[in-house]
């Protein structure tokens, strides 16, 4: 991780989906970075997100791994102009559009669960 | 247009083309790699490392640097060199760079070249990627461009319909070209049953959708239109070269549109010509997909259609040497050089007949966001 994203890691760390959220103009940003793209501006705060996703696209791997996995391509429900990316924990295929729940782990890292799987963020 | 684009336009030419053999295992270093295409580009063209005061090449970490290649080579004072970072994203950019530099005045003769051991030394997705962006794909085992590449070819199929079988035919057509290309390291001819058997490696892509991880080297010779004319191979110029941004693979824009499509209008304009006016068309194939999202970015077909427009063999012929699918990948290069010998005319069994303007193209900005095209035309 490089310094601009040590908050956000931190943030993930303690089970928290943030994005950044421009103080001039209020546009969510993903990765981190120091300047807004669309109003040029550096203020900003951290915006905490509902744990929650949307699929966009998903591949299943056997690229260099002794067993395939899934990979998937989400949008954050409250931002969906920000793309992220995680592994898929889910006993069947990922389907496009369904909405998926962001599971925290230690590593830290973000994975993501289909909504319909029952439970709630942990 | 400016006019200083205009006089841009068919100011240089490429005048010389040269390679290694494409192998897996070169036994050689990068370093060896390069000064051999260098000199072979340099004799197809009737010239000698005397005549050259440009070098450029493009990497990423895995390959010899102009200021090894120059001092070994006896180019000891080049007046302009360029050194770029990337990979596929800039194949073309360097030679669109060295143009302007010929035209500009600054050199007369620059040699482009790319140099890699990429089965043997350095395999593609494993080298270190300096990228601030890598560190949210790395914890998913995720970031390889088969992989990237995989995530967008199934936003195109989920969202257009496009079809394995489409992929398949890219495969199968470039390889039936491959069979005439003595160069390429695939010559076997495939079928849909053989592309559709082979095994997946990041679905939906599979095996044979995927470029072939090749040691080699190519280069091409860049000087001006008016010393052209006076060299030993004809002429074939540049009509137009174009740089274009990208979309990271955390950028929030349409999936299913590349950076070629913003880059295409600029190019033609530069060049005055469009897409009915090319005769061969020599596309970024890492993987199948990308021939497909191209030829609907390039304005071949409209958005969407690639699949079945690529499947049904409409519009030019595309990657007539066999592509990275089937010839070798040293990282687009090649792509140009085999646009130049078809429009000299001299491309044997392969030559498509009466091929006057191509278009040639880098890695459509997936990526690196960054990606670069050429058009060029017999001169």
């Amino acid at each position: 991780m490089d310094r601009d994203s040590a908050e956000w890691w931190e943030l993930a760390a303690t089970g928290v989906l943030a994005v950044q959220r421009c103080d001039a103009c209020g546009l969510t940003r993903f990765p981190a970075r120091a300047f807004c793209a669309a109003c040029r501006t550096e203020g900003w705060s951290w915006a905490p997100l509902a744990p929650m996703g949307v699929v966009e696209s998903w591949i299943v791997s056997r690229w260099r791994a002794p067993e395939p996995f899934t990979v998937v391509r989400v949008r954050p429900a409250e931002a969906r102009g920000c793309v992220m990316y995680g592994t898929w924990r889910g006993e069947r295929e990922p389907r496009q559009g369904e909405r998926v729940v962001a599971v925290f782990t230690e590593r830290p890292s973000i994975e993501w669960r289909p909504e319909d799987a029952g439970g709630h963020a942990t | 247009m400016a006019k200083r684009l205009l006089e841009f336009r068919d100011a240089t030419a490429l005048v010389g083309i040269g390679y290694t053999p494409f192998s897996k295992d070169s036994g050689v270093s990068t370093l060896t790699l390069a000064c051999r295409a260098v000199m072979s580009a340099l004799d197809d063209a009737g010239l000698t490392p005397d005549d050259v005061d440009g070098i450029a090449t493009h990497r990423v970490g895995d390959s010899a640097a102009p200021s090894l290649v120059g001092p070994a080579l006896g180019i000891d004072a080049p007046t302009w060199h360029l050194d770029q970072f990337g990979g596929g994203s800039v194949s073309h950019a360097i030679v669109g760079q060295a143009a302007l530099a010929v035209a500009a005045g600054i050199a007369d003769v620059v040699v482009c070249y790319r140099a890699i051991n990429a089965r043997s030394e350095f395999r593609m997705g494993t080298a270190p990627n300096p990228s601030p962006e890598t560190q949210y794909l790395a914890p998913y085992g995720y970031g390889a461009p088969v992989q990237q590449f995989a995530m967008y070819a199934r936003t195109h199929m989920l969202k257009y319909g496009t079809k394995a079988e489409d992929f398949g035919r890219v495969a199968i057509r470039q390889r039936a070209y491959a069979a005439s290309n003595p160069r390429a390291l695939m010559r076997e001819p495939i079928t849909m049953d053989d592309y559709l058997a082979s095994r997946p490696i990041a679905e939906p892509l599979r095996l044979l959708d995927c470029c072939l991880e090749t040691d080699g080297a190519c280069a091409v010779v860049v000087t001006t239109a008016e010393r052209a004319r006076d060299l030993r191979r004809p002429p074939v110029l540049v009509s137009g070269a174009a740089w274009g941004g990208g979309d990271s693979f955390l950028a929030p824009g349409e999936p299913t549109v590349t950076a070629a499509a913003a880059l295409a209008p600029r190019l033609y304009g530069m060049a005055g010509v469009g897409p009915t006016d090319i005769d061969v068309a020599e596309l970024y194939d890492c993987f199948t997909y990308s021939v497909i999202v191209q030829l609907e970015d390039y304005g071949f077909c409209a958005k969407g259609e690639g699949g079945p427009f690529a499947a049904s063999g409409e519009g030019p012929p595309v990657n007539t040497h066999g592509g990275f699918l089937s010839e070798g990948y040293v990282h687009g290069l090649n792509h140009v050089a085999e646009a130049v010998s078809q429009l000299r005319g001299d491309a044997g069994e392969r030559q498509v007949a009466g091929a006057e303007v191509a278009l040639s193209t880098a890695q459509p900005g997936h990526i690196l966001p960054a990606t670069s095209a050429l058009i060029l035309r017999r001169g």
